[in-house]
């Protein structure tokens, strides 16, 4: 039986050896994407990985942004946006503030690290299937870019009546998201996989 | 009359996860031989479930819209804020791109997204062959916007952290708030209980 693919989107089966694959395959039905290029490296992931979270840190430990008015100075971080939905009441805004634009990325960060690391050196993590599992659920709930633009909003409102400015981790946030976009990119389930197979030989 | 051959004819199941096809008809709770992940021949229930979330989403977007998002109190006046007119205020201060950069994310992409997967869903429960790619293309559409929404969320939390001094001005949060992200959050897991494959199953399956 030649090999098969099946679409995820449509249920049409293709005969792998009828199809060449390019850059990027897609169904033929459906137009949904079959086949992307796993051309990636491991070391590559890495280091964006490892890149993204000094970027993490930075965009944590800085003001976001710092607001004047009055002579007096008020400024807020990552973390204490989320706390700001607690703190007035709203604990579950806050805690999905937190979750997406904290927690979910360096969720994100920690899990391929710990994959990939092993990896590397041809060897396998610990329950490695759950980890990536887990990953890929937690993925589409990792909204840096959003929040980017949300903060974006928040500026311009605030600078209709006192002085704002915008402070480091807004820059590393927005680095941060081009970061997560690329490792996004460079760590699909089939790139990974193929990596995991590649190891083996 | 169909000479579409699809895993279901064929007893093969496909990895949602990584995409690898998988013959295992008799497992009682087949999983994916690669990264282990369960596999079912269409998501379980996702019609009832997808129903019922966007049931209650589309309830939401009511309080979502009509009440405030937030109370501003200042020295001179108190303000309440729904979405819509926090679009307006952002018009008037002169940066039209953003306040039609919100319009679009709080306003125009939860009702799209709330109206195609209605659309979608009515034709997966009376499935017909007629329009199949464009509803199989608004159904991508909708994951790839979906998360879109959250925008005003995120302004908001940033607005009432940093505006709490109480000499000049307070904000406070609304419950339209909570409403609206409920709605985002029920809108974005409505749409990943769906399976698209049941845009394109035939009837006889």
């Amino acid at each position: 039986m030649p090999p098969l693919i099946v679409c995820p989107a449509c249920d049409l089966v293709h005969r792998g050896d009828a199809v060449s694959l390019t850059e990027r395959t897609c169904c033929a039905r459906c137009r949904a994407v079959l086949h992307r290029s796993r051309g990636a490296e491991v070391d590559t992931a890495i280091a964006i990985a490892l890149c993204a979270l000094v970027l993490f840190l930075l965009s944590n430990v800085y003001p976001l942004v710092e607001f004047h008015i009055n002579g007096t100075t008020r400024q807020t971080t990552l973390t204490g946006a989320a706390l700001g939905f607690y703190d007035a009441g709203h604990a579950l805004l806050g805690v999905l503030v937190l979750a997406t634009t904290v927690l979910a990325p360096l969720a994100q960060i920690l899990g391929l690290l710990y994959l990939l690391l092993p990896l590397r050196r041809k060897r396998r993590a610990r329950r490695q299937r759950t980890v990536f599992r887990l990953l890929m659920h937690i993925r589409p709930w990792t909204f840096v870019e959003v929040f980017m633009l949300g903060a974006l909003v928040a500026l311009v409102r605030l600078s209709a009546f006192a002085k704002v400015v915008p402070g480091i981790a807004l820059v590393c946030c927005g680095l941060l998201m081009m970061c997560l976009a690329a490792l996004t990119s460079r760590t699909s389930p089939e790139q990974f996989w193929h990596w995991v197979a590649r190891s083996r030989e | 009359m169909s000479t579409v051959i699809t895993g279901r004819r064929l007893g093969l199941l496909v990895c949602l996860q990584c995409n690898c096809p998988v013959r295992a008809l008799k497992a009682v709770h087949p999983r994916c031989p690669r990264c282990y992940a369960h596999l079912h021949m269409r998501k379980p229930h996702s019609l009832a479930v997808t129903t019922v979330l966007l049931i209650l989403a589309a309830i939401l977007y009511v309080p979502a819209n009509l009440l405030p998002v937030m109370y501003t109190r200042t020295l001179l006046d108190d303000e309440r804020d729904t979405i819509m007119s926090g679009v307006l205020v952002l018009l008037h201060s002169g940066s039209w791109p953003i306040a039609l950069l919100v319009f679009v994310a709080s306003i125009v992409v939860p009702l799209l997204k709330i109206l195609a997967l209605a659309i979608v869903l009515y034709s997966a429960w009376r499935p017909s062959a007629q329009h199949r790619q464009q509803r199989s293309d608004l159904y991508r559409l909708i994951e790839f916007i979906g998360r879109w929404s959250m925008l005003d969320i995120y302004a908001i939390s940033l607005l009432v952290t940093l505006v709490q001094i109480q000499s000049f001005a307070t904000i406070a949060v609304g419950w339209g708030a909570a409403a609206f992200g409920a709605v985002v959050v029920l809108t974005m897991a409505a749409a990943r209980t769906f399976d698209e494959r049941l845009i394109w199953d035939e009837k006889s399956g």
